[in-house]
């Protein structure tokens, strides 16, 4: 979708769809599956961010590209980046599990190690970049599976509201891997077309990456900044029913909905937008669909930016808190692509075409392998 | 007879592909419905079946819900396998 | 402030707090692997697919969820690799079968947050559920989180555990990474040893934290979580945290450190003894190996040694005078960037 916010806000509004073929490694699946790919190399990357060190995982570089745009954008000083009260909360699944061979290698193999034996792990991508940007706050990372960056924007904020923190530099990442494409492929959810999310005819989920990053800070502090949103409400509830399906009536995504806007002191009503996770597997849609009517008398406008990007795993709830701010600064509303048929039980239809309308209030859904359910809202600033 | 032989090779090999634990061959019957209460098979289950119809017999099937169809019991699995396999 | 009510550990003793010298575990080609029991809870059908990692987990904080009398509003769980051997397996499928048909368990079961969620799930939890991988301070973002869920939620209790599993997968990669010794020694002279690295070491320990003192057996006062790389600075932030959490008069009675025969890693550990004269020193990694999730480890041994007021003769470093035991402060730092103080007191 582009590797800015602005050229992303344009993909969006163009009802662009940024999912095709896999080009920049080899698999088994380029051709009969597809993805969400960035189309930058790891040595383009590397040479953008001037990153000279060795073993810098493609999960690591992605994630320092949203960084340091976030950073910019935020103003934050050197010294405050530093200092002892910004902490830094990533998220990601593959760590850097995208080295397929080198991983083999390694963890076969005890005679020579490669460059990346301590770039493996989930936490190696925010470990590298708190010792790279001189970070001293408290730094973690979340893994929850797909709604792990949304996880790591509330703890952020939490981190805040608890006194912990003045500032969170919170987001998530993920790059595409032989590993999770296989076990997704494993699981027998990935669609061999473009996906369609809510759509009847929906076939499973595109894999993707990519990252996205925020700044938070406390109203009280930035007088003099631009402020883009505010993060008003959270909520992270488990469906307690199987490792990787949704229950039939959708408890967990039902309670982090309703968690949310209780804890944003909303009412259903006064949703704008929900920017679904809608991943276009069987499972999830119908289930999701369903949640939103426990929740909503009326289901507002939703859709699932995962039309246009892929589904990013660990990247995606950052992802799409980003598109939420956008909804909310432009006042504006993307189109949900790749409809034709509602789902039969649920008979709800995405937004499909751009729109400029009031928006308040956007709810951002993440739910994750494992029951993992997390819900933020965003409101107007 | 041959069938006999298959059956209790591919009970052995049911156990090994679950990882069922404190079952043996015997403790499965021909005709047990392999997805209901007593074995406590799920969705996964049915893809780690469907990878050993490949492995073991090289048949492979590309839609997990056709499978279902034939992984109602071991007798059922047997007569796929037999009219299938390419090993 | 966390109440701790209950905990359970299983570790490579049978016993991280009444093993004696004669009976410690030794080490093998210098690694340290659980001693695990009979899991009760686990149905057969749930087993079956567990690594060990997920069926440590699991096994160990199933009980306690049942002891307490207060339903768990949450799972909050830190490990820095999670079922990295059912990982690896996958992984070898993907090579060896060159993107063929793949078994799906091993993916599943290597998710990280596969621990949480399988509580979860057997526990029917459909509260707060998070798995926190930030490597050697992984246990402490949880402990970290359910700090800040107590004050959200000042009467509900939650289940707080970190948990790592060694496999020959993992260990290759620490190994190459320069992580253990290269040449082979004991646990039990593993101080004595002045080489670079440790030995590899897995286990769990699970708590059930509340915001309510009676009927606990330890309250942990306070955390400071610390990216660093100097001995300085870590010194500069221990006098501070000390300053900001001991009352007047108060003083840290055991020090409990993560010392972990790593020459390396000595001069940090030096420097905070230095700070804390006065104090019992101890220390558990010649018990229980060096893993990220460690200090889990280290937190329940304190909560035992608080409520009982007994500091077993295995586990001490340098002996004080001291008869009460009121104040532990946990010290551990992983691989010499991360670094962290807990607060641990008698109730």
């Amino acid at each position: 979708m582009g590797d800015t916010v602005a050229l992303n806000r344009q993909a969006l509004s163009s009802a662009h769809c940024g999912i095709t073929s896999l080009e920049l490694f080899p698999s088994k699946y380029s051709e009969t599956l597809r993805f969400g790919e960035v189309k930058i190399t790891n040595e383009q990357l590397k040479q953008k961010l001037a990153v000279r060190d060795q073993g810098v995982t493609r999960t690591t570089l992605l994630a320092m590209h949203a960084f340091e745009d976030a950073v910019r954008q935020s103003g934050l000083t050197s010294t405050e980046i530093s200092s002892y009260d910004t902490v830094l909360i990533g998220a990601n699944t593959v760590g850097g599990m995208c080295l397929t061979d080198e991983l083999y290698h390694d963890a076969n193999n005890d005679k020579e190690g490669s460059a990346y034996l301590s770039s493996y792990d989930i936490g190696s991508v925010n470990l590298f970049m708190q010792q790279h940007y001189g970070m001293k706050g408290v730094g973690n990372t979340i893994n929850t599976a797909c709604s792990s960056s949304a996880n790591a924007i509330m703890y952020g904020a939490r981190l805040i509201h608890h006194g912990f923190a003045k500032r969170a530099i919170v987001g998530g990442t993920d790059s595409l891997a032989k590993f999770t494409i296989n076990g997704f492929n494993a699981l027998h959810i990935l669609s061999p077309e473009i996906c369609k999310p809510f759509d009847q005819n929906r076939q499973g989920l595109n894999l993707a990456e990519g990252a996205g990053f925020l700044v938070l800070e406390r109203e009280e502090d930035v007088p003099h900044k631009k402020v883009y949103a505010v993060l008003s409400g959270y909520c992270n509830a488990n469906d307690a029913y199987h490792p990787s399906s949704l229950s039939d009536n959708g408890d967990g995504p039902f309670l982090a909905m309703q968690g949310a806007l209780s804890s944003a002191g909303l009412k259903p009503e006064q949703i704008s937008f929900v920017n679904a996770h809608g991943t276009a597997t069987g499972n999830n849609d119908e289930v999701e669909g369903k949640a939103m009517q426990r929740v909503f008398s009326t289901v507002p406008y939703f859709a699932s930016t995962k039309s246009n990007t892929g589904h990013a795993l660990g990247g995606s709830g950052a992802i799409e808190a980003v598109f939420s701010v956008l909804n909310l600064v432009h006042q504006e509303l993307y189109p949900s692509l790749n409809f034709d048929t509602p789902i039969e039980s649920t008979g709800l239809v995405p937004i499909q075409q751009y729109i400029q309308t009031p928006v308040d209030h956007v709810m951002s859904n993440s739910f994750g392998f494992g029951g993992n359910c997390s819900s933020l809202i965003f409101s107007k600033a | 007879m041959e069938n006999e032989e298959l059956k209790k090779t591919l009970k052995t090999q049911i156990i090994k592909y679950l990882n069922l634990m404190e079952i043996t061959p015997d403790d499965i019957k021909d005709d047990q419905v392999l997805f209901g209460e007593e074995l406590g098979l799920d969705s996964i289950d049915s893809v780690e079946l469907i990878v050993l119809l490949e492995r073991e017999y090289g048949i492979k099937i590309q839609d997990p819900k056709e499978g279902r169809k034939i992984l109602v019991d071991v007798n059922t699995m047997v007569d796929y396998i037999v009219a299938n396999r390419t090993r | 402030m966390v109440y701790i009510h209950h905990c359970a550990c299983v570790s490579p003793q049978p016993n991280l707090l009444t093993a004696q010298t004669e009976t410690i575990q030794e080490s093998v080609d210098n690694v340290l692997h659980v001693m695990e029991p009979k899991y009760d809870g686990i149905p057969l059908g749930v087993l079956r697919r567990m690594g060990k990692a997920v069926r440590m987990g699991v096994g160990t904080a199933l009980p306690l969820i049942h002891k307490h009398d207060k339903p768990l509003q949450g799972i909050v769980i830190g490990t820095a690799n999670g079922g990295m051997e059912d990982c690896i397996k996958f992984l070898n499928q993907v090579i060896e079968f060159e993107e063929g048909t793949l078994t799906p368990t091993n993916f599943v079961q290597s998710t990280t947050n596969a621990i949480a969620s399988q509580l979860g799930m057997m526990s029917s939890n459909k509260g707060y559920n998070i798995t926190h991988v930030n490597r050697g301070l992984s246990f402490e973002n949880a402990l970290l989180d359910v700090i800040m869920l107590l004050r959200e939620h000042p009467t509900q209790a939650y289940l707080l555990g970190g948990v790592e599993e060694i496999s020959n997968y993992n260990y290759n990669i620490d190994h190459l990474a320069g992580s253990y010794k290269k040449e082979i020694i004991s646990n039990l002279h593993l101080y004595d040893s002045k080489t670079d690295g440790s030995i590899a070491g897995e286990g769990v320990a699970m708590f059930i934290a509340d915001a309510e003192g009676v009927g606990a057996i330890a309250v942990v006062d306070a955390i400071k979580l610390l990216p660093a790389d100097q001995v300085d600075e870590i010194v500069v932030q221990l006098q501070l945290f000390l300053a900001t959490h001991l009352s007047e008069g108060e003083v840290i009675d055991v020090l409990l450190t993560g010392e972990n025969g790593d020459e390396r890693l000595n001069p940090f550990y030096g420097a905070v003894e230095e700070v804390l004269k006065g104090a019992t020193v101890a220390r558990y990694k010649h018990l229980t190996g060096e893993f990220a999730t460690a200090s889990a480890l280290s937190l329940y041994i304190a909560c035992q040694v608080l409520e009982s007021q007994t500091l077993p003769s295995h586990l001490l470093k340098y002996p004080s005078a001291k008869k009460e035991i009121k104040k532990i402060l946990l010290y551990n730092n992983h691989k010499g960037v991360q670094h962290s103080f807990i607060l641990v007191s008698k109730i």
